[in-house]
C-alpha cells in the first residue's frame, strides 16, 4: 500500500476517534468513577492506555487475519475497501443523528461482552495502577459502533502491525479531552458534546465517505 | 433527549434504554447500556446520585478564578447588583467577555437554559451583556458564572468600569493582531508582486521558490495570530449549531494556507499567501472599526451610570455617621442636606420637604413632601435638611426598577443582525456544498486540478465584500454622526428608519429647553409697580417658577416677614401692607371669587385687590418647530408623550401644530402606549430626555436622547444627540436612509459578483492570484462605497 493512501487512513481513524471524543469521555469517565478506580488522576491515564491497548490488540488480530488468511489483492482489497467506505458513511450518518444503523450491530455484539462483563466488574475498588490498565484493556471490549467502524479500516491495512496503528490513531482521537488539562478540558469537552461539532464532524465524514466511493467506483469508467 | 450514562445526545431512531430506580432511562448506544447495566447491578447507584454532569471524571483542580466566583453568592455583594424579584425570582445584568458575534449569543442563551432553576437569559451582544433570571432556591448565581466558564465566557456583575475594561483590553488585542497582519501583509505583498510580474517574464524556478518561502514565513503569524478571531467565531457558531461567515471565511483561510504550504514544500501549484494575509488585514480592520465606535458610544453612556451617592449620613445613638450605601438597611434613619440626592428609599420624618423628582418622573417642579409621604433614592433635595426612615435599598429602590425594566426592554428589541445572520447563512451552505460539487466534479474529471479550482472557487467567492457590506456601511454612518455630534450606539436605526412612521417625542427637555420664561401677562395697576413688588417677593423662592419672575425689577421691593407656604406661594409684607404671590388657590383664600385668566399659573395680590398675573412657560426650542414640520412634511407622524399636566401638553401641540398628544403618562403608561403602537404594526421611534423615559426609549424601534439628559435614558437610548438643536434629528434620519442605500448597493454588488465568480470559479477558469485578485477588489468598492458616507 501507498505511504500516502496509509497516512490517509490514519487520518482516517483519528477523525473518526476524534469525532467520538465527547462520548468516548464521558462513557469512560463515567466507568472510572463509578468503579473507583479515579483516586489518582495518572491511574485514569493507565486506565485509558489499558483501552487503547485493547483497540490496538483488536486490530493487529483483525488486520493480521486479513493479511494472513484472505487472498492476496484482487476482490478483497475491493471488497474491504467498501465495507470500510460503507462503516464510514454510517459512522458520519450516526454522528449526525441522521441515521443510528450502527446501534443494530453494537447490539450484535453485546453476547462477547456479556462474556467480559464479569471479570471487568471484579476489578472494582482496586487503587493501583495496574488495576487500572487492566480495567482498561477489559472495558476495551464493550460493543462500540465506533471501534467497529475503525476496525475496518485497520482490516484494509492488511498486516497485524498496521492494523494495531490504525486503532492506536483512532484511540488517540478520542483522548483530547484527557489531554488537555483542568479547566480548558472542561470547555473541549463542552466543545465536542455540542450537537453542532457532531454534525459537522458527522458530515465530514460522509463528505469523505462519498469521496472514497468516488474512488472506488471511477477505474470502472476509465 | 441526552443519553442516561454519557450524556450526549441520542441520536434520532436509537430506541435503547436502562431500568434505573424502577423507569426507563434512554441510553445511546449498547455500549452505554452495557455500561450503565454494569454499574446498577453492582448497586453503585451513588455515582448517578453525585456525579456532576459539568465536572470531569479526573474532577480538574478549578482555577482560583473559578473558586473565587463563590464569592459571588455572599449576599452582602450581591445586594449591589441582583435585584431580588420575589422569594423564588433573581435578577442580575452580568458583563461577558468574549462575545463576538451572534452565535455567542445563542450559545450563551442556549447552555444556560439548560441549568436547572434558570428563568430567563438574554443577551444583547451589542453592549455585551446579559439579563439573567433565576430561582435562587435551585441555582446559586456561581453555578452561572461557573456554566459560562464552562463554554468559555468570563462574566461578571454589570459594572461600568468593567465594560469599559474590556473594551480597552479587546482593543489592545485587536491593535497587535492588526499590526502583526498589516506588517506582514506588506511584506508578502511586495514579494507578490515580484511573483506576478514573474509569472509574466521569466522568475528563475529557485528564486520563485525562495520568494514563496520568504511568503510562507511572513504569512505563518497572520494565519496563526491574527486570524484567531474568525477561527473561535467558526468554533462558536458550530458550537451553536449555526453557520456563520467565520466558517467559510476560516476553511478558505487554513484550505489556502495548507495548499499553500503544500505548494511551497513540494514546489508545485501555485501560493495563496497574498491574498489570505490580505484578506485576514481586510475583515480584522472592518471589525476593529466596528469596535472602536461601540466603544466610543458605550464610554460615553456609562461613564456616568453614577446616580447614587457612594455614601450616606445615618443616625447613631450619639450623633450621626458615614456609611457606604450598601450597608443601609431597612429601618434606618438617614439625613440627606439640602442639594444632596437621597441615596434610598424612604419615607419621610422631617416635617416638609421639597424634592426634586425630575431624573424619575420628568415632572419639572419639585414635589412637596409631607411626613410619612414616600421619597424616592435619585431624588434630589431642595431645600432644608431632612431626616427619612430608610424603606428599600440598592437593587430593591424604585429607580432600580425602571433600571431593570429597560434591561427588559432592550432585550426583546428586534436584532437586525440576526436577519443578517440568517440570510448569510444559506447563502453560505450553498457555498459549501457547490465547493464540495465542484471538488467532486474536477477530482472525477482532472483530480490534479481538484483542489486548486475548489480553493479557487472559496477564495473568489468568499464572502468577503458580503461580510464588509453592513459593517463598514455601518462604521461609515456612525464616524459621519459623531463628526456632527451625534453618538449611535447600534445599527438597529438602519433597520427601523425604512418603516418608521410614528415620532413620539417628550415634552420638557425635549421639545422644550427646561428653561421657564415669562409668556404672558396681565396686570390691573401699572405694571413698573408690579414688576417691582414681584421680584422682591419672588427672590426670597427658589421655586423654578419664579426665576423669571425674580429678575423682572432692577429695584425689586424690600419685603419683610416672608412666609414660604410650600405648594402655595409667598406672603410678605412692604410698606406695611401684606402681599401674597402664588397659585390661584393660595390667592382664593383672600379673593374667594378670584378666577386666573386661562393658564395664567402665578399671581400677586394684596389683601384688597389681585394686582396681576402671569403665565409662565418653559422655552420652546429654537427649532422645535422646523423639526416637527420637517417630520410632518417627510410623512412621519409626531405626537408627543409628556409626564406633564394635560393642559401644558395641549397647548404646546397647538402651538407646533401636533395633532396627536398625550400629557400626565406614567413611565409605564409611555411604555405601553409605544408598545401598542407597534403591536399594531407600527414602527415607533421616541426621543425623550429623563430616567421616566428610559424604559421607553429601550422599548421603542429607535430612540433619541441628548447629552445632557439623564445618563439612564443614554444609556437606553440607539442615539445620544451631543449638540443641542432637535433639527438633529433630520441629520439622523437622512444619514441613516443613505446608509442604508449604500448599505443596499454593498450586498447587491457583493452577491451579483459572489454569484457570477461562481460558475467561473468552479469551471476552473479562474487563476488563483485573479481569484485572490478579484475578491479583493470587489471588497475594496464595496469599503470605497461605504467611503462615500464620510463625505458630507
Amino acid at each position: 500500500m501507498n505511504p500516502i493512501t496509509q497516512s490517509a487512513d490514519l487520518i482516517t481513524a483519528l477523525l473518526m476517534g476524534l469525532a467520538g471524543a465527547g462520548h468516548c469521555l464521558m462513557m469512560c469517565g463515567g466507568i472510572a468513577s463509578a468503579m473507583g478506580i479515579n483516586t489518582r488522576p495518572h491511574h485514569v491515564w493507565l486506565y485509558n492506555l489499558g483501552r487503547v491497548s485493547s483497540y490496538m490488540l483488536i486490530g493487529a488480530l483483525v488486520g493480521g487475519a486479513i493479511g494472513l488468511f484472505a487472498p492476496e489483492g484482487g476482490y478483497t482489497t475491493v471488497v474491504l475497501r467498501w465495507l470500510a467506505v460503507l462503516f464510514l458513511l454510517l459512522l458520519g450518518l450516526y454522528f449526525t443523528g441522521w441515521f443510528a444503523g450502527l446501534v443494530y450491530l453494537e447490539k450484535a455484539a453485546r453476547p462477547v461482552w456479556n462474556k467480559i462483563q464479569p471479570l471487568a466488574a471484579k476489578l472494582r475498588n482496586k487503587p493501583n495502577g495496574f488495576a487500572a490498565f487492566l480495567a482498561g484493556t477489559l472495558w476495551g471490549w464493550l460493543p462500540c459502533g465506533m471501534v467497529y467502524s475503525a476496525l475496518s479500516w485497520a482490516a484494509l491495512s492488511g498486516s497485524a502491525g498496521n492494523g494495531a496503528l490504525t486503532m492506536a490513531a483512532f484511540g488517540l482521537g478520542t483522548l483530547p479531552a484527557m489531554i488537555a488539562a483542568g479547566h480548558f478540558s472542561q470547555f473541549l469537552h463542552r466543545f465536542l458534546q455540542a450537537q453542532g461539532v457532531r454534525t459537522a464532524m458527522g458530515i465530514l465524514l460522509i463528505i469523505y465517505a462519498l469521496w472514497s466511493m468516488l474512488t472506488l467506483i471511477k477505474p470502472f469508467f476509465q | 433527549m441526552e443519553c442516561f450514562h454519557c450524556l450526549q445526545p441520542v441520536p434520532k431512531g436509537v430506541n435503547l434504554s436502562v431500568e434505573y430506580k424502577g423507569s426507563d432511562r434512554p441510553v445511546c448506544c449498547a455500549g452505554c447500556q452495557a455500561v450503565a447495566q454494569t454499574i446498577i447491578q453492582h448497586r453503585l447507584h451513588a455515582y448517578y446520585e453525585h456525579r456532576d454532569p459539568t465536572q470531569l471524571q479526573e474532577s480538574p483542580v478549578l482555577p482560583d478564578e473559578l473558586n473565587d466566583l463563590a464569592l459571588y453568592d455572599h449576599p452582602d455583594l450581591q445586594k449591589d447588583f441582583v435585584r431580588h424579584e420575589s422569594d423564588d425570582t433573581e435578577i442580575a445584568t452580568l458583563t461577558v467577555e468574549n462575545i463576538t458575534c451572534g452565535a455567542c449569543g445563542w450559545l450563551i442563551e442556549r447552555e444556560l437554559m439548560r441549568l436547572k432553576g434558570i428563568q430567563k437569559a438574554v443577551v444583547n451582544v451589542t453592549s455585551r451583556r446579559l439579563q439573567v433570571t433565576w430561582s435562587p432556591g435551585e441555582l446559586k448565581l456561581s453555578e452561572i458564572l461557573r456554566a459560562l466558564a464552562g463554554i468559555g465566557y468570563k462574566a461578571l456583575p454589570f459594572q461600568p468600569n468593567e465594560a469599559e475594561q474590556q473594551y480597552t483590553r479587546q482593543r489592545k488585542n485587536y491593535i497587535r493582531r492588526l499590526g502583526v497582519a498589516g506588517i506582514a501583509t506588506m511584506q508578502v505583498m511586495m514579494v507578490a508582486f515580484g511573483l506576478y510580474f514573474g509569472a509574466v517574464s521569466d522568475l528563475s524556478p529557485d528564486l520563485q521558490r525562495f520568494l514563496w518561502g520568504v511568503s510562507l514565513v511572513f504569512a505563518t503569524p497572520v494565519i496563526l495570530y491574527s486570524a484567531q478571531p474568525f477561527y473561535a467565531g467558526a468554533l462558536r457558531a458550530l458550537q451553536a449549531s449555526r453557520l456563520n461567515m467565520d466558517i467559510p471565511v476560516s476553511i478558505a483561510l487554513l484550505g489556502a494556507y495548507s495548499a499553500s504550504v503544500y505548494a511551497t514544500i513540494t514546489n508545485t501549484g501555485e501560493v495563496y499567501f497574498e491574498s489570505i494575509s490580505m484578506f485576514t488585514f481586510f475583515l480584522l480592520t472592518g471589525r476593529f472599526l466596528e469596535l472602536l465606535a461601540k466603544e466610543r458610544a458605550l464610554k460615553f453612556a456609562t461613564n456616568r451610570l453614577t446616580l447614587l451617592p457612594k455614601l450616606a449620613t445615618r443616625e447613631t445613638e450619639n450623633g450621626s455617621e458615614s456609611i457606604a450605601i450598601r450597608q443601609l438597611n431597612v429601618g434606618d434613619i438617614i439625613r440627606v442636606k439640602a442639594g444632596e440626592t437621597i441615596p434610598a428609599d424612604g419615607s419621610l420624618l422631617s416635617s416638609q420637604a421639597q424634592v426634586d423628582e425630575s431624573l424619575l418622573t420628568g415632572e419639572s417642579l419639585p414635589r412637596s413632601k409631607k411626613p410619612g409621604d414616600a421619597v424616592i433614592a435619585g431624588s434630589i433635595n431642595q431645600h432644608s435638611p431632612i431626616r427619612i426612615e430608610v424603606t428599600a435599598t440598592a437593587q430593591q429602590t424604585v429607580l432600580a426598577g425602571i433600571v431593570s425594566m429597560q434591561d427588559s426592554a432592550l432585550a426583546v428589541k428586534p436584532k437586525a443582525q440576526q436577519v443578517i445572520d440568517k440570510i448569510a447563512g444559506y447563502f453560505i451552505a450553498a457555498l459549501l456544498i457547490i465547493a464540495v460539487i465542484t471538488y467532486f466534479c474536477w477530482w472525477w474529471i482532472q483530480p490534479e486540478h481538484a483542489l486548486w479550482v475548489t480553493l479557487a472557487v472559496l477564495v473568489a467567492t468568499c464572502p468577503c465584500a458580503l461580510s464588509l457590506a453592513a459593517p463598514t456601511a455601518l462604521t461609515g454612518i456612525i464616524h459621519r454622526l459623531n463628526r456632527d455630534g451625534i453618538l449611535l450606539k447600534g445599527a438597529d436605526v438602519l433597520e427601523s428608519v425604512k418603516e418608521l412612521d410614528k415620532v413620539c417625542l417628550d415634552k420638557t427637555g425635549t421639545l422644550t429647553e427646561g428653561k421657564f420664561r415669562l409668556v404672558e401677562r396681565d396686570d390691573v395697576i401699572d405694571s413698573e409697580t408690579v414688576n417691582d413688588l414681584v421680584s422682591g417677593l419672588e427672590s426670597f423662592s427658589e421655586h423654578p417658577l419664579s426665576v423669571p419672575l425674580s429678575q423682572l425689577s432692577e429695584s425689586p421691593a424690600q419685603f419683610q416677614n416672608v412666609e414660604n407656604e410650600i405648594g402655595l406661594g409667598l406672603q410678605g409684607e412692604f410698606n406695611d401692607r401684606q402681599y401674597r404671590v402664588g397659585s390661584e388657590t393660595y390667592i382664593q383664600q383672600w379673593h374667594p371669587e378670584f378666577k386666573a385668566l386661562n393658564k395664567h399659573q402665578v399671581i400677586i395680590a394684596s389683601r384688597e385687590r389681585v394686582l396681576a398675573q402671569f403665565r409662565v412657560e418653559d422655552q420652546l426650542r429654537e427649532d422645535a418647530l422646523v423639526t416637527i414640520n420637517w417630520l410632518k412634511e417627510k410623512g412621519y407622524q409626531p405626537i408627543i408623550l409628556s409626564g406633564d399636566s394635560q393642559s401644558r401638553v395641549e397647548s404646546l401641540a397647538q402651538e407646533l401644530g401636533i395633532s396627536e398628544y398625550h400629557g400626565a403618562l406614567k413611565p409605564e403608561q409611555k411604555l405601553a402606549f409605544v408598545t401598542e403602537q407597534q403591536d399594531t404594526g407600527n414602527t415607533v421611534w421616541m426621543i425623550g430626555d429623563g430616567i421616566n423615559d428610559s424604559p421607553v426609549l429601550a422599548k421603542a424601534n429607535l430612540s433619541m436622547t441628548f447629552s445632557q439628559a439623564s445618563d439612564l435614558a443614554q444609556t437606553a437610548a440607539d442615539v445620544v444627540l451631543l449638540s443641542e438643536p432637535l433639527s438633529q434629528v433630520k441629520t439622523v434620519i437622512e444619514s441613516a436612509l443613505k446608509t442604508r442605500r449604500i448599505m443596499q448597493q454593498n450586498f447587491v454588488w457583493a452577491l451579483v459578483y459572489n454569484v457570477s465568480i461562481l460558475p467561473v470559479a468552479a469551471m476552473g477558469m479562474i487563476a488563483p492570484w485573479a481569484a485572490a485578485l478579484g475578491m479583493s477588489l470587489s471588497s475594496l468598492l464595496v469599503i470605497g462605497n461605504s467611503l462615500r458616507l464620510y463625505r458630507k
